[in-house]
């Protein structure tokens, strides 16, 4: 629809509401930032001087980074033979899509809360354990890094999903024919044309994983408890426990610097990769 | 090679049974007549759902949820309507700039977003209200919404619009008769989209709530913290039973390959 008008004056009135929620957006970054600042009303950077003086404040951070690779890997990993199912499955495909979508939409709280159900200590696997009689006093599943891990992946596996298949159904479907035709097995057809052209919604969707894991606060409370803190945590507590918005200001930036780095590599990885590969 | 497409195929199969397998499992335990938790339940009953009902926590909740959800979804989907109209019909070049602008709110991490929205909800003296919540709903569904409905007014033939005008259509009859039909999946996706983010929202709403406001997900965190009671089994299964039948309404009206292709908006 390009049939560029002159614009009446009315007309940029059509535009004003996006700008003034961008405008109250950046807004609250800024006072986000002047926050950060700011202690006691006047200039300090007594809470990032406490982040980096702190070993125990170092761990929160290492946990955090560590266990999203772990997650952004291990969902990729995970994801990609399902993608490849709904790929293949032309008949089906939006009957599987629903079942990848729900549970891609459903609350958080929710899949979490579904975790506890079958991690906790009286949860239905290790219940499942001692009746098969593998174990007999319950095996510590979660408020360890192991919970956080197991439910982080399969709170994110379906995004995976989504956006390696977003990836296989731009294949133009001839490629592969011709590759048949040339002769090629199906595993070098797989190897050749779809792994290669797979990879930038993997990349896609290891991305936004792993910022939606550094970020995260309710899976790390609910299955990590109050000891195994994520940046996420310890700034939810210092919000609603301890109140002190200055340091949770600062945590935040952090949080937002830590994530601004961690794309910039991300992106020249794969771009290294890519490039490799042409 | 045949053997190994077929591992492959069924190592997918698992995979992707195991997506629901604990809301499944969640919604087994709610018919549980016994005390606690138990999957599969030796006993089946409605005592959770009787009692979730009974409880006014959490009809209300679930009332706010669903108000707040249908807020977000019918406010963004309009401010998104007229940006995009205004953005492909009369300013094709600040698009770029408009949609970096739109998605920015992606690369932030929740944690901080929610450290930041506590900030611009406090500046107007609304934090713990509904009208607070709802607005940093709209920022945090502003790209949801803006893609779909982007995409719908990009794709219609602009000779549809000129033809309307030469036959002496008013810029609104043809606002009204031409774009808005057309745009009709792309507007019916936004406004499903939003209102299934917000309605499940919890990591940004629970910095926003206050003593006289909750909404269905936050009370469910604070629920699961310190209680094991099916109740929250029950709750749960209702919650996932709406975002269900959210996605179910998508597909019929709208179809679901949005959430399946990669062209940027």
């Amino acid at each position: 629809m390009i049939t560029q008008e002159k614009s009446s004056p009315g007309t940029v009135l059509l535009i004003l509401p996006v700008l003034v929620l961008l405008v109250l957006f950046f807004g609250s970054v800024i006072h986000l930032f002047s926050n950060g600042f700011y202690d006691d009303g006047e200039f300090s950077t007594r809470y990032f001087r406490q982040i980096v003086n702190r070993s125990d404040y170092h761990m929160v951070f290492l946990r955090t980074v560590v266990s999203s690779l772990v997650v952004a890997v291990l969902s990729v990993v995970l994801a990609y033979p399902i993608a490849l199912l709904l790929w293949r499955a032309d008949r089906w495909r939006n009957t599987l899509l629903i079942v990848v979508l729900v549970p891609w939409l459903v609350s958080l709280v929710v899949r979490t809360y579904g975790w506890i159900v079958l991690l906790g200590p009286r949860g239905v696997i290790n219940e499942f354990l001692a009746w098969l009689g593998i174990i007999e006093s319950p095996v510590k599943l979660m408020f360890n890094d192991l919970g956080i891990i197991i439910g982080l992946t399969h709170v994110l596996v379906p995004f995976a999903v989504i956006s390696i298949l977003a990836s296989l159904l731009e294949i133009e479907s001839n490629l592969e024919e011709a590759s048949g035709i040339l002769g090629a097995s199906a595993f070098q057809t797989f190897r050749h044309i779809v792994w290669p052209l797979s990879l930038p919604g993997a990349f896609t969707a290891l991305m936004v994983i792993y910022l939606a894991c550094i970020g995260a606060i309710v899976t790390p409370i609910l299955l990590g408890g109050m000891t195994h803190n994520f940046v996420g945590s310890q700034i939810y507590q210092e919000v609603m426990y301890t109140f002190n918005m200055s340091k949770a200001a600062a945590w935040s930036i952090c949080l937002l610097g830590l994530s601004f780095v961690s794309l910039l590599l991300l992106k020249s990885i794969e771009r290294r990769l890519l490039k490799g590969r042409n | 090679m045949v053997q190994r497409t077929s591992t492959m195929r069924l190592l997918g199969i698992a995979l992707l049974l195991s997506l629901p397998a604990p809301i499944i499992i969640v919604a087994g335990a709610s018919f549980n007549g016994g005390g606690y938790i138990q999957f599969p339940p030796d006993s089946y009953s409605l005592r959770w759902y009787v009692e979730t009902f009974t409880d006014p926590r959490w009809p209300r909740a679930f009332a706010v949820s669903l108000g707040i959800a249908a807020a977000t979804a019918v406010i963004i989907s309009a401010v998104n309507f007229m940006a995009a109209y205004y953005v492909v019909r009369y300013a094709p070049r600040i698009a770029s700039a408009l949609e970096l602008a739109i998605f920015s709110p992606l690369f932030f991490p929740h944690a901080a977003m929610g450290v930041a929205m506590v900030a611009m909800v406090g500046q107007f003296g609304l934090l713990g209200t509904a009208p607070g919540i709802i607005l940093a709903h709209l920022v945090i569904t502003l790209p949801f919404s803006y893609r779909p409905i982007h995409i719908a007014m990009r794709s219609i033939d602009p000779d549809l619009i000129r033809a309307a005008n030469v036959m002496g259509a008013s810029e609104w009859q043809a606002l009204r008769d031409i774009v808005l039909p057309l745009c009709r999946s792309g507007i019916l996706t936004s406004l499903l989209f939003a209102g299934i983010i917000s309605f499940d929202e919890v990591t940004v709403t629970m910095f926003l709530i206050g003593p006289n406001i909750t909404t269905l997900p936050v009370q469910i965190f604070s629920f699961v913290q310190d209680s094991a009671s099916p109740v929250l089994a029950a709750i749960s299964t209702i919650s996932v039973l709406v975002t269900f039948v959210a996605v179910m309404l998508l597909d019929r009206f709208a179809g679901l390959t949005f959430f399946v292709r990669r062209d940027a908006a």
